[in-house]
């Protein structure tokens, strides 16, 4: 039962919620709360799967009475599944931790080599770094030593306070460190074997970590120069998502104090009470007949 | 000084150069104005072309510094990672954050002029 019960919330926390969450409008008052309803979302859908694959053969030999050997061989076979899930999510986090890095690294140097910085001496921020080239184009390379880069192109299109949006937004992905979560997540999304993977939580939590350096970038320089930067650098008028940040920009602001805190009781209960409801009460059965 | 700036002041000069520099070339273009060891000149140029970004060549029992791409094809090039799709999904995803999502493809196409017209200027 607890298998069954567990196995279905695992799924349906993998394959229908997502969709749902995806599609719906209020994660845009409260972005940084949908955040951490998609973390909780995830980590519980993969303790569903451990949870699983613990429960269901302890059951199956509980149920069919078999013997103790039998019992043994089905829960070190459990355990070792167990640990072979964890082991493909850490390994997939070290790879794409890695790779991340790697790449990071080669763009700062080259960014630190290629820099003009010392032309734009007005634009006094740590880390900015300035490239040649008309093509309008603002980016961070995050990590312990982290820039922002803006290229001339797009210091020649926005003007001085959107620039200052422009910064605002990427020091807020820097020093929330948007990359980490964006790095679980892909480690995540590549760890789940092909049939279940899905792109909706990655690409959901991109472009909410977006907003959340939206806000900030509105709370430091008001929301008609994120608004203005975002249409100037924008290269087509086409993008959902670029639409969607700015229709939440025009709205006015509150900060969501009610549905993050109702968003946060969501998240930690999904969190805590399947394993209170489900595993507790199997766990309690199963070490009564512990086998090893 | 930084390490980093003088890298950079350093890759300025090989830029700026019409021709491959010798060492003490760059050190006498850098040392105007300021306290500049030549062998720390040395050093700089020996990591730089481990990086891959400066090519050493040997001419008359004295090394020549080169830089690998010209200024150009190298930001067209760095803006070009930026841009594009990293070529496995790992990356593409987490690497580097972007105001505005990746770019189009109308962006993509006229980076990808810039890019070769850096590279068509060079030859």
């Amino acid at each position: 039962m607890t298998a069954l019960a567990l196995g279905a919330l695992g799924l349906t926390l993998s394959l229908v919620v997502p969709g749902l969450l995806a599609r719906a409008r209020w994660p845009d008052r409260a972005p940084a709360a949908a955040v951490v309803l998609w973390q909780a979302i995830t980590l519980t859908a993969v303790l569903c799967a451990l949870g699983v694959v613990l429960a269901a053969p302890e059951e199956v030999v509980r149920a069919a009475g078999s013997g103790r050997p039998v019992a043994t061989t089905a829960l070190l076979a459990a355990l070792a599944v167990a640990a072979l899930i964890v082991a493909r999510l850490l390994v997939s986090l070290a790879r794409v931790s890695y790779r991340s890095r790697a790449r990071r690294s080669r763009h700062r140097m080259l960014v630190d080599l290629l820099d003009r910085a010392e032309q734009h001496r007005e634009l006094d921020v740590d880390g900015l770094r300035v490239l040649d080239g008309a093509l309008p184009l603002a980016y961070c390379v995050p990590g312990r030593s982290p820039r922002v880069v803006l290229s001339d192109g797009a210091l020649r299109v926005l003007d001085d306070v959107q620039v200052a949006a422009v910064l605002a937004h990427e020091q807020a992905h820097l020093r929330h460190r948007h990359d980490v979560v964006t790095e679980s997540f892909t480690a995540f999304h590549r760890a789940v074997p092909g049939p279940l993977r899905s792109r909706v939580p990655l690409d959901a939590v991109h472009l909410l970590l977006e907003m959340v350096a939206d806000d900030a970038a509105r709370r430091r320089c008001g929301a008609g120069a994120v608004r203005g930067a975002l249409e100037r650098l924008g290269d087509d008028g086409t993008s959902a998502d670029r639409r969607r940040r700015l229709d939440r920009l025009a709205a006015p602001h509150a900060r969501p104090v009610v549905l993050s805190a109702a968003v946060a009781v969501a998240s930690a209960a999904l969190l805590v009470l399947p394993t209170v409801m489900l595993v507790v009460p199997w766990l309690d059965r199963a070490l009564d007949n512990w086998p090893l | 000084m930084a390490l980093g700036d003088l890298e950079r002041d350093v890759m300025s000069q090989l830029w700026d150069a019409p021709e491959p520099l010798t060492v003490r070339q760059v050190h006498e273009r850098l040392s105007e104005g300021r306290d500049l060891a030549y062998t720390t000149v040395m050093t700089v140029l020996d990591r730089l072309a481990k990086k891959g970004v400066v090519l050493q060549e040997r001419a008359d029992r004295a090394y020549r510094y080169a830089p690998a791409q010209t200024r150009e094809e190298m930001t067209a090039a760095l803006m070009l990672d930026a841009l594009s799709d990293a070529p496995d999904e790992a990356t593409r995803d987490a690497a580097l954050a972007h105001f505005v999502g990746r770019l189009g493809p109308d962006a993509l196409r006229a980076a990808l002029r810039a890019a070769d017209t850096a590279v068509r200027k060079r030859r």
